[in-house]
């Protein structure tokens, strides 16, 4: 018990010394995470409501598709992009693994599936007068699309959050993708297993709370918004 | 005089149970169509078709001065409000604000428009109240002057005094009264027989997804051929 307390203490004792280690691989993080939640919002969110709105042959074949990729193994993403962007690869003469933008290309296949299926959830439960209005005062499908998605912006941001959600807590894309590289490419994640496994238990128990921190922070940020 | 709206040969199908079909049926402008039947008969189906939320599976409806425009440009000549209207999330003005900016109507002409809709509808300096905070009978006097303010050739209300208190009624029935004054052509979907007699104008009467009939309830209806028909009507309804 002693040695939890103890490693608690360091770990608290780090994160208010400001290391600069730390700070670094926090901010990689979030910068890795957020540009790839940018990109995932931009693809999953329109894909979402394009789905959830239109009616077409193969849909339920591509929301099937869509749920499947829900649950894409990290390590099984990192090990397609490693093959894409090895220097034998398609992409290898754009020199981007082991770096974080192969990382955020990782993360951004993960997150996706997530934002477009939770904004397809969002899409089918919202009420069906919303479109049948808009229509009939006079938009456009485009435009009524649009005020869908302001009408139903509590589910995109729940959308947005899990993807970000997922992005920021896996190891497999980071660790594969960015290599693990300090002061560029560590993310608190693939620090905590690489400092746990080297004794740095304090070190890793520090970036842990950070990174609950981070998702608690990002959750009350949400309620807040709800509550506006 | 031409027809506003000119159905031919409509036909639209709701999975294998129901289908709407009319052979004919010409609506004139300015003039109010009251559509009567039971439950299921097919009134809600047409009012949906004509506001081109329904593709009918055969047949035609022509807009007069629509016909040429896209889908969305045909839409805003005409204006449907459902008997449980959604009110988008906002103020009352945000509301009555999204169709007329749809049509590049902004500034000073919008806040002019929404001011004057909704001193018609009776609801005078509720423009900064929030849509999420009214009664049913507010969100229905909304919603139609959501609809109004856009200056619509035809205005299609799907049971509009559902929601609609006994005090507010009168001053309802006299504002849809007054509306082809104003060159609109009202076509509502009521239960409500007497409703639909005190408005004046045409009844369809429709039953399993036909027209059976239609009577016309102008000033001079009070002959003996019309009030048997009338009787009918009401037998009909059980009332």
């Amino acid at each position: 018990m002693g040695y939890l307390t103890d490693s608690f203490a360091a770990a608290v004792e780090l994160i208010f010394s400001f290391d600069q280690e730390l700070r670094l691989t926090v901010w990689t993080s979030l910068y890795t995470s957020s540009c790839a939640i940018i990109v995932a919002a931009l693809i999953g969110i329109p894909a979402g409501l394009s789905l959830g709105i239109n009616r077409f042959r193969g849909r339920r074949l591509m929301i099937t598709l869509l749920n499947t990729l829900m649950a894409l193994p990290t390590v099984v993403v990192g090990l397609v992009l490693f093959g894409l962007f090895s220097r034998q690869g398609p992409a290898g003469s754009l020199g981007l693994l082991f770096t974080p933008w192969a990382m955020i290309a990782g993360q951004t296949v993960l997150a996706t599936p997530i934002v477009a299926n939770y904004v397809l959830a969002a899409v089918s439960g919202s009420d069906q007068r919303i479109m049948d209005t808009v229509l009939t005062l006079g938009a456009t499908r485009f435009q009524a699309g649009v005020q869908l998605l302001k009408e139903i912006r509590f589910g995109v941001m729940a959308a947005v959050i899990a993807g970000f959600g997922r992005v920021i807590s896996e190891v497999g894309v980071a660790m594969m993708l960015g290599g693990n590289i300090r002061g560029s490419t560590r993310t608190m994640t693939t620090s905590i297993a690489l400092e746990t496994s080297k004794g740095e238990f304090a070190f890793g128990l520090s970036l842990g709370i950070v990174l609950l921190s981070v998702s608690l922070f990002v959750n009350l940020f949400l309620n807040l918004l709800q509550q506006r | 005089m031409e027809p506003v709206i000119s159905i031919t040969d409509l036909l639209v199908s709701q999975g294998e149970s129901f289908s709407l079909s009319i052979a004919s049926l010409d609506l004139m402008p300015r003039r109010i169509y009251a559509l009567t039947g039971p439950n299921g008969a097919g009134k809600s189906t047409l009012l949906r078709t004509l506001a081109l939320l329904t593709v009918p599976q055969r047949g035609r409806i022509r807009f007069t001065d629509a016909d040429c425009g896209s889908l969305p440009q045909q839409r805003q000549k005409v204006t449907f409000v459902e008997q449980s209207p959604y009110l988008l999330t906002g103020t009352v003005s945000d509301n009555l604000a999204f169709g007329l900016k749809l049509r590049g109507i902004r500034g000073k002409e919008q806040q002019k428009r929404i001011k004057s809709a909704l001193k018609m509808v009776g609801l005078d300096g509720f423009e900064n109240r929030k849509a999420n905070e009214l009664s049913g009978g507010e969100v229905q006097r909304v919603a139609l002057a959501r609809a109004l303010v856009l200056e619509p050739k035809v205005l299609l209300l799907d049971e509009p005094t559902s929601n609609v208190d006994s005090k507010s009624l009168q001053a309802f029935e006299t504002l849809l009264r007054r509306l082809p004054d104003h060159g609109v052509t009202v076509v509502l979907a009521t239960h409500d027989l007497f409703l639909a007699e005190r408005l004046g104008g045409e009844i369809l009467r429709i039953e399993n997804g036909c027209l059976l009939d239609r009577t016309h309830r102008s000033s001079d209806h009070n002959s003996i051929k019309e009030k048997k028909t009338w009787l009918k009507l009401l037998n009909a309804q059980g009332l």
